[in-house]
Parts: structure tokens; sequence; C-alpha cells
């Protein structure tokens, strides 16, 4: 029982990861109808980034993320103005044009960081936290709570804010929110930078816990893409929740399977999806003729 | 003269190609040859790429797992198992298909992005398998796979290996052209456009989609076992996801709708992966703009452009020439029924979508060789009748009745294999296959069964699809259109589209048309004259059922009408009747103190 929720606790630290990941792409999916496979390479950027600013420049940890979220929203609106004829085509196109600036990315991270990898070491020292036997590290814990506050600012922009109402109506129809005056092209690139940043966090979280290289993102990406459909692609809540399953199935896969979780992971995640399409929080859509 | 002289011109350039690939080896050093073999093999996976997702429309990232499958299978069956080659080759070819099967399962419940990242999932599964698992050697990979024996050719030489993959290449190339212009590939390409209007076609929507993917395995494995035989070695890093990017790269870059196209841009990238490979990083970063840049300005790659060039030209030879009148002897080979009585029974209808009760408790009875009209306010369930009738919606409760028999839970192939063509609301042609494909996809009234003669039988293959074509050039030139055959859809005009759309359903030679507004957007002229198809349809001893607004023409056309209001039927009868009928009026007008007819308007008004 005590290995159980050993397991399950750092499940869920995993998870929250691959929730802000999983968010970067609901939001930048339901706003402009665009799949962006670029997505974990700007995490790659961002941890890179993060890291540079922590370990290089000595900026506190606290500093350096944020400052590492404002670059690569930096670098999301220039993405978003080269990718902007490709949304709401053809998913084909948008693949593989996602996939190709994924990979500018990548080679310019190796060509300003080289191809060898970097250990960010823990910006919390504090000892784990011991719970009924179960030792739950105290930066994981940071690492949950940082993402519960990150969905929480997310939700409150998207409701509470003028911006943030507008996006949702872009989300909604992006015809008639152009008609009542919205400039959607502003809308989507603000959208973008928010994911953008979003991917830059879920990346400088999960260094000190794997491992920064150029390709960190790929198995992220994955990851998170993966999480955000099984939550119901374009949901926030199903984010989370996704993101969180993906976290907790890996986790146990690992556990159970050692190294063959991801063959696992991807199995279960398979089986799911067949059996509900649409995720958990899904819309349900008619076919019409 | 002028049919000959572009197919000798082809023969021609065929002849000089075959020339130029049986020369190439001569010019090319040990290095260049054996990325020349390698460029060949991932032009075989590109064509399976193209297929599956060119063709099929079906999104597969898995198409490198397919590859390493067959590579793995080839060499744990040579190296573990003792066998020879080339039985080992055939069953790793059976290995890789089961695995196209496994990978395809998931596209009958889901398309689009959720189907990319099922497989590209997948294929990280089958990646991790084989760095984990013992029999495939884990990360160190499997090496002493034996050369192929081939008539002691010594295939151990990369130039004579060259000859071999060429070999497989122009066959599956052959192959996958065959498929692609032929009844299979035609339907896949139409499955691709419009999957809704495809089903309602007489394509079996699940089963096309699984043949999709088995090609792609076919394909992969294919590509893998040689691949096996050529290195002797094979390691997880062969099959990763950035080669699965790479190849996509390739099928799209080249241009995923032509084959030809998956080929260039497959030896293209890998030549300029060799010529760059020096500075890999900057190399990936060209390559990567190069891909962004061939995404955006041109979506549909190299052979895209081609394409449009040579339809410009086309177009310039052809000449502008207009809609031609309507022949009644289009008709000819439609069946006439001879029975007589109900042909179609609708009773007690009833289909709920979450609150909304769409219809109410519908019974109607088509009778064989009427015209029956059906009318009703916008939102009165007029084409979620013809939904449930075609096989789209399952209803909530009720029964459709067709000849006596019940069709309501039947899919929409078989509705319209039964005999039941429908026409849609907002038109639904297949926008990238051309007016004769259009009415080709829908004259095919094959089961997906009848593909095993793409392996055994090619030849009853060929002959089928040459008797259709004649069909079809009958139908088409009868309904006036022969001015357009090698047109898009996209290129006519409204009005013709419209006419389109109904010349491609009586193609399916049925004895029930459903035409859905066949009148929406025509001017009094083209009104004039679907008037007359229409009858000429009915006389032909086509029943049809029609949903009109235009009044004026319901009343000339229509023997019987039928009124739905909310979901439910408010009045039937000769249409004269069913006009002074004071609840029609109330449904139409709201409750007004009006009389006499309503007027013949586009658009009722909803005053309610």
């Amino acid at each position: 029982m005590q290995s159980f929720f050993q397991t399950l606790t750092s499940g869920l630290s995993f998870g929250a990861v691959y929730a802000l990941v999983a968010l970067g792409f609901s939001l930048v999916y339901r706003t402009m109808g665009l799949v962006n496979f670029a997505h974990g390479a700007v995490l790659t950027i961002g941890a890179y980034v993060a890291s540079t600013f922590y370990l290089s420049a000595r900026l506190p940890f606290a500093v350096a993320v944020p400052a590492a979220m404002a670059v690569t929203g930096a670098i999301g609106l220039v993405i978003e103005r080269v990718l902007r004829p490709l949304e709401n085509k053809d998913f084909d196109l948008m693949l593989i044009g996602t996939i190709g600036a994924g990979t500018v990315l990548e080679a310019a991270a190796i060509l300003i960081w080289t191809s060898a990898g970097r250990g960010v070491p823990s910006p919390v020292s504090a000892a784990p936290l011991i719970v009924g036997g179960v030792r739950i590290g105290a930066y994981n814990l940071a690492v949950v709570g940082i993402a519960a506050v990150a969905v929480g600012g997310l939700t409150v922009f998207l409701q509470r804010t003028k911006r943030g109402a507008a996006m949702q109506a872009v989300a909604m129809d992006h015809e008639a929110a152009t008609a009542v005056g919205i400039h959607v092209g502003r809308s989507n690139a603000l959208a973008f930078a928010i994911g953008a940043g979003l991917a830059a966090l879920a990346g400088s979280l999960a260094s000190p816990l794997l491992y920064v290289s150029p390709t960190m993102g790929d198995s992220l990406g994955i990851q998170g893409f993966a999480a955000a459909i099984l939550g119901g692609f374009g949901s926030i809540p199903g984010a989370i929740v996704g993101g969180l399953g993906i976290g907790v199935i890996g986790s146990f896969a690992a556990q159970w399977f050692q190294g063959y979780s991801d063959l696992v992971t991807f199995v279960v995640f398979t089986v799911l999806v067949m059996i509900r399409p649409t995720g958990i929080f899904g819309e349900q859509t008619v076919n019409r003729a | 003269m002028s049919i000959v002289t572009p197919f000798r011109a082809r023969l021609l350039g065929l002849a000089a190609l075959a020339v130029l690939a049986w020369l190439l080896p001569y010019r090319l050093n040990i290095y260049w040859i054996s990325v020349t073999d390698t460029a060949l093999l991932f032009a075989l996976l590109a064509v399976g790429m193209g297929l599956v997702m060119g063709t099929a429309g079906q999104v597969n990232l898995a198409q490198i797992a397919f590859f390493g499958v067959g590579a793995y299978a080839t060499g744990i069956l040579t190296t573990h198992e003792g066998l020879g080659f080339w039985t080992a080759a055939l069953a790793a070819l059976g290995f890789a298909i089961a695995a196209g099967l496994v990978v395809g399962l998931p596209a009958l419940r889901v398309q689009s992005h959720y189907l990319g990242i099922v497989t590209l999932g997948l294929a990280v599964a089958f990646l991790d398998w084989v760095t984990n698992a013992p029999v495939t050697g884990g990360d160190s990979g499997l090496g002493g796979i034996p050369v192929p024996p081939l008539f002691g050719i010594d295939l151990s030489s990369q130039y004579l290996y060259y000859y071999l993959e060429v070999v497989v290449l122009a066959a599956g190339l052959a192959f996958g052209y065959f498929v692609v212009r032929t009844p299979l590939g035609r339907r896949m390409r139409a499955m691709r456009d419009d999957s809704l209007a495809a089903g309602a076609a007489g394509t079996e929507i699940g089963v096309l989609r699984m043949i999709a993917f088995l090609l792609a395995g076919v394909y992969g494995g294919m590509a893998g076992v040689l691949y096996a035989g050529q290195i002797h070695y094979i390691a997880p890093e062969s099959f990763s996801i950035a080669d699965m990017f790479l190849l996509l790269a390739m099928v799209i870059i080249g241009g995923r709708r032509s084959l030809a196209g998956c080929v260039l841009g497959a030896v293209g990238l890998i030549i300029a992966q060799q010529e760059l490979v020096n500075l890999a990083a900057d190399a990936q970063l060209g390559y990567g703009l190069v891909v962004v840049a061939v995404v955006v300005f041109t979506p549909t790659g190299l052979a895209g452009i081609s394409a449009r060039l040579h339809r410009r030209r086309a177009r310039g030879f052809a000449g502008p020439g207009g809609l031609e009148p309507f022949q009644p002897s289009a008709l000819d080979g439609a069946p006439v029924p001879a029975a007589s009585g109900t042909l179609l029974e609708v009773s007690g209808l009833v289909m709920r979508f979450r609150g909304l009760t769409a219809l109410d408790g519908v019974s109607i009875e088509v009778r064989t060789g009427e015209i029956l009209g059906v009318v009703g306010p916008n939102g009165s369930g007029k084409t979620t009748l013809f939904n449930v009738i075609s096989g789209l919606y399952r209803p909530s409760g009720g029964s459709v009745r067709f000849c006596g028999r019940e069709i309501s839970a039947m899919r929409p192939y078989r509705v319209s294999q039964l005999g039941i063509a429908r026409t849609f609301q907002h038109l639904r042609l297949f926008r990238n296959l051309t007016v004769l494909d259009n009415v080709l996809v829908w004259m095919d009234r094959t089961r997906s069964g009848w593909s095993w003669r793409y392996v055994c039988w090619p030849w009853g293959v060929w002959r089928y699809d040459r008797a259709l074509q004649d069909r079809a050039w009958a139908l088409v030139r009868g309904f006036g259109l022969a001015s357009f055959v090698s047109a898009l859809p996209g290129e006519l005009p409204y009005g013709t589209q419209r006419r389109l759309e109904i010349a491609r359903a009586m193609a399916s030679s049925p004895s029930l048309l459903l035409l859905d507004e066949p009148a929406a957007g025509l001017n009094a002229d083209e009104q004039r004259q679907l008037a007359e198809i229409v009858r000429a349809i009915r006389d032909s001893g086509v029943t049809v059922v029609l949903i009109e607004h235009n009044m004026g023409l319901v009343m000339s056309l229509c023997e019987r009408v039928v009124v739905l209001d909310s979901g439910m039927v408010i009045a039937s009868g000769a249409p004269g009747e069913v006009a002074r009928d004071p609840t029609v009026l109330e449904a139409y007008l709201g409750r007004t103190p009006l009389s006499g007819l309503p007027a013949p308007q586009r658009e009722p008004t909803e005053a309610s």
C-alpha cells in the first residue's frame, strides 16, 4: 500500500508537468484551431533559457522561470506570425508545418547550447515530507503547487478579463468574433504566446526532475499531447485531468513493467481513446449533412 | 492520333527513366550507391505513406514502425530461428501487415490529430519494445542477418542490391498507381475528401480505412525486409521518431497526393541530408525552414505545382465549353421496378438529439413511381428525416421499411447499395476528384470484399474499371456535363455543381432518389431545367422524394406533398389541398387571418 502511494505521488508530480504541456496544446488548439507539434521544441527552448538564467546568470529560480516564460512567449509571437496561414487548415499541413518549426527550434537549441545536455540541481533544498510513510519530495510538491497556481491564473484570465473573454469568443466562432470587433489576429497571437509561456514553465519545472537536452521536449511533447487528447482536446479541465492521468499511468507502468513503461502507457492510451474518442471532457459532435 | 501521342510520350518517358535507372550505378562510387539504396528504401516507405495519408486521408505516424517490424522480423527469424531469408521475408511481410491492421484499428473510431497522436504513440511503444526486449538485442541491435540469395546473384554487392531495390520500387509504384486510379483508390480519395458523402455513395468507410493501413503495412514491411537484407544489422535508432518525421517531410514536400511526388521527396531529402551531413545542426535548421516554407507557400508540394501548371495548360486547350442541355436518354440504364405500391414506409419515426426532439413520430408512405414533396419551415426536421432514411443517423424510435425491408439500423453504405441515393442541401461533392471521378465513385457498386481481385485478378479490376468509365462518360454526357469531365467541382458554376450532385446520385442506379433542396440558389432557367430532369428521372422508373422551399416548383412537380412542422407531419395530400390547409398556413405564417395560397417565396418567414 505504501509503495502504491509512493508511485501515485511521483506520478502526480510528473502529471502536473504534463498537465501544463497539455494546457498549452489545448489553449492554442481551441483558440485558433492549430495543432501545434512545435510545442515540445518550445518547451526545450524554455528549459534551456531558464537553466541558463539560473545556472549561468545565477538568478534565483523564481526569477529565472518567469524570465524564460517571457522569452519563449516572444518567440511564440514570431512562430504564430509565420504559421498563421496554417490556422484552421488541413491537419496534414499543420502537422508537418509545426513539426518543421519544431525542427528549426531544436536545431537552434543545438547551435546555441550544443547537443550535450545539462543537469539542473533542485532549487528547493528542504527535506522531503513524510506522510504516512510516503516520501514526498519538497520540490515535487512545489511543482504541483506552481502548476495549480498557473492553472488558476489562466482560468481567471480567461473568465474574468476582457482579453480572456475575447479569446474565448474567438475560440467559439472566429467570424462572429471578428464581426463584434475583436482583433482575431492579435487575440490568437496572445493565445500562442501564453501557450509558449506555459511550455517554458513546464520545461523549466521539469528540468530538475529530468535533464535538459535538445530532445527533452520530444518525449514531454508527445506525453503532453496524449494528455490533452485523453482529457478532451481543447478543454482546460480536461488538460489537467489528462495530464495527471498520463503521469499516473506512466508512473505505475514504470513501477510494474520497468523499461516497457512507454509501451504500456501508449497501449493503455490507445485503448482509452478507442473507448472514448472525445476524451473525458470532450464535446460530442454530431455529423451534419 | 491525339490519343496515341501522349500515351507514346509517356511510354518513351518511362523507357528513358528505366535506362537512366539502369545506367546510374556506373556513375556512382560505393558511398553514393549505398546512399541511393537508402533513398530507394525511403521512397518505398513514402509510397506507402502517400497511399495511406495522401490517398486515403488517414494520418499515419507509425509507418516507421511498420518498417521496423519488417526489418526486425526478418532479422529475428533468420538469426534466431534459422529460417531462409525469403521465407523469413514472407513471414515478416505478414507481421508488418498485422502491425498495419493493429495500428489502423483506432482509425475506426478517431481521425485527424487524434489518429495522429495514437499512431505516433504506438510507434513510440514499438520503439520502446525493441530497445528493451532481449529477442531484438535491445540497444546494441541485431547483427548477422544473411545476404538474401537470388539465383546466384551476389546481393552483398551494394551495386547489385540497387537493382533489386529498383525493381521492387518500380513494382510497388506501379501497383500503387494501379490502386489509386481504379475503383479502390477512387473510393479512398472520395473518403479523404468527405467520408460522410463517400458513405452515402456506398463506400464501407471502416473496411476502406483498414485496407489503407494494410497497404501501408505492406510497403513498410517490404522496405524493412530489404533494409535488413542490405545492412545485415539493425538497431533501434534506425526507426526513431525523428526518422518518422523525416519520412513525413518527404511525403509532404514531394506532394502527398502524388505517388511520384512522394518518391521525389524521399530521394531529394536523403540526398540533401547526405550533402549536409557534416554540419548536422545547420542542416537540421535548413531542413526545418524548407519544410515550413513549403507548407506555407505550396501546400500541395512539388507535385502539386506541376499538377497546377498541367491543369492550367489543359484548360487552355479545351476551351471553356459550357453546360449542355440534359438528355433523358442519360437514364436509359436505370432499372424499372415492376412492382407498384409502397416503396418506402416510414412509421412512427422519432429522432432525439439529447434534449431536442427533431422528429416526433413521423409516418410517411412513399409510393412507387411518384414524386413526393416534403415541405415545412426551417428546422421542422426535413433534412433529419433524410439523414435517418439514408442511414446517417440511427433513429431513437420507429421504423423505416424499404421494399418491405427494415433499414433503420443499416449503415449508409448498405442503404445506398439497396438502391436509395441522396443529394445534400449544402453540396457535398468530392472537391479534389474530377467530375468524372465524382460520378465513378457513385457508379461503382462493388462491396469492399471485391478488393481481393487487386491481388489475385488485377486484369479483372482493369476491365471492370474500363466498363465503368464508359458508362460514366455516357451519363455525364447525358446530363450535359461533357465539357467539364476533367474539371474539379469547385471550378464549376454553382448551378452546374447542383446538376452534378444529381447526376452522380443517379449514377448509383437507385430506385429511390432523395433530393434535399435541389433548387436552392438556382435561377429561373436552371429551376426549369431541374424540373425537367426530375420528371425524366421519375419517368425512367425512379421514385423521387424532394425537400424544397420553392413552393412554385413543389406545386408544379409533386403529385403529393407532406408538410412537416416541429418534427411532426401536419398535413399531406395533393399540393393544391395542402396549400389551403389552415394548419399549414398557421405553421408557415403564424396565427394570422390571411387566406389563400402562401406566396411562393424562396425563404418562408419564420413568423413564430
